[in-house]
């Protein structure tokens, strides 16, 4: 079974330590991209819940072409450790470059 | 320079909406969650609730049909955002397993207790249950090593005076008073104890879907379990035959699902500090409600032992200078 997508959102960042909402969704379109919650709006608000959960932070913020921000987020040692908890190794695992 | 102004800006839009959405979010459900109070009590005023015997035949009855319902309008919710697959795999990680323990004690002890304490002590049971912020704060100190700032202290030293200025006249006519403020500080012992528990990481959980499953567990258990146990089984169909207490109790499961929905959004957005301390408003509205439409009296001690309990439940879980700063 999948993860949860806020738990894979985290799981993503785990594994890359940083990267923009695009490429978030990117990574996990092969798994999620089908299902009628795969939108930037709630990828915007997976990224923002974790950050005001104090397990990940805004590195840094750009306007793209269509003078849309793009933000670029950073997991904290906070969010390392919860997911080291709570993620199974899995999951973690895939693709890992933590 | 124009470009660096203008991502600037936008960034500041976004956080502004941000926090706008996590406050409004917290302010309606403390709003939302006076409603579902009033109307629990309302739906209680109809046969075969009005009739019932047994203390806690008709609060478990009540609790168990309205987060039931309110947990079906949740599905509703999440089937239109496409979300349903996700209680299964939120319920697959060991968070997920949390919100289900939280929701044991939060649902079928705290609900139950709430009702039965408004059952018994009426409008006064509802600003005693708001010392849950106290009883969190109080458990993390205990199992999560969070020790309190004087600012704590300070703020559960006032709910703690709110409470007793509550209690020191007790209104005519009601022998099971005090039985009933009793039943309310298991309430709040018991939210206390559901935050600190569904909060183990509960952070990295979609909060729709953790609120979803929270509603649907609580329902399922106190109806199949704590009702048949408290001998109400009778009771809680002939509640569902009846008609009007079934429908006010679906409008009420929906207020409690909105409630909840805006309460964990809140604590999300904001910060559990922040949500909590917009939440445990629903205290002023439960009472206001209450003299309003079910013709509660409003006595001096309640009037002012209510205004301390917010303030303090405000101080305990945040400096109310957060709420007017501005955002940086």
């Amino acid at each position: 079974m999948l993860l949860p997508v806020r738990t894979a959102v985290l799981n993503y960042l785990y594994q890359a330590g940083e990267a923009d909402i695009s490429e978030i969704m990117a990574a996990l379109r092969p798994m999620y991209g089908t299902e009628k919650q795969f939108s930037k709006k709630m990828f915007m608000e997976h990224v923002m819940s974790l950050e005001a959960n104090g397990l990940a932070e805004l590195k840094s913020y750009e306007l793209n072409q269509k003078n849309e921000l793009e933000l670029r987020y950073q997991i904290n040692a906070d969010g390392r450790v919860t997911a080291e908890k709570y993620i199974p190794a899995k999951f973690r695992q895939k693709g890992g470059k933590s | 320079m124009k470009s660096m102004n203008s991502k600037y800006i936008e960034m500041q839009q976004l956080n502004k909406k941000f926090r706008v959405t996590g406050i409004s979010s917290g302010a309606i459900s403390g709003l939302t969650y006076g409603i579902y109070t009033t109307l629990v009590l309302l739906a209680g005023l109809y046969e075969p609730l009005i009739s019932a015997v047994g203390l806690l035949a008709v609060p478990f009855v009540t609790s168990g049909l309205n987060d039931f319902l309110a947990g079906l309008w949740l599905l509703i919710y999440n089937g239109g955002k496409g979300r349903l697959k996700e209680i299964g795999r939120s319920l697959n990680t060991f968070p997920g397993k949390m919100v289900v323990a939280g929701a044991l004690v939060g649902g079928p002890v705290a609900n139950g207790a709430y009702l039965a304490g408004l059952a018994m002590a009426g409008a006064y049971a509802i600003p005693i249950s708001a010392t849950c912020s106290l009883f969190g704060a109080l458990f993390a100190w205990i199992f999560l090593k969070q020790k309190p700032t004087k600012r704590v202290v300070l703020g559960m030293i006032i709910v703690v005076v709110g409470a007793i200025t509550i209690n020191w006249v007790k209104p005519e006519g009601s022998p099971n008073f005090t039985m009933g403020i009793i039943c309310a500080f298991i309430a709040a012992v018991s939210w206390g104890l559901e935050g600190v528990i569904s909060s183990y990481g509960g952070s990295m959980l979609d909060t729709d879907v953790a609120v979803n499953i929270r509603e649907l567990v609580s329902g399922i258990v106190t109806m199949l379990i704590v009702v048949p146990l408290v001998a109400a089984f009778p009771l809680l169909v002939g509640t569902v035959k009846a008609g009007m207490p079934l429908l006010l109790l679906g409008l009420s499961g929906l207020s409690a699902a909105i409630s909840f929905l805006c309460w964990y959004k809140a604590n999300s957005m904001v910060g559990c500090a922040i949500g909590m301390s917009l939440n445990v408003t629903y205290a002023f509205w439960g009472v206001f409600f209450c003299v309003l439409f079910l013709g509660e009296l409003l006595t001096p001690t309640i009037v002012a032992g209510s205004v301390i309990i917010v303030l303090g439940a405000i101080i305990v879980t945040m400096n109310p200078l957060d709420l007017i700063k501005k955002e940086g």
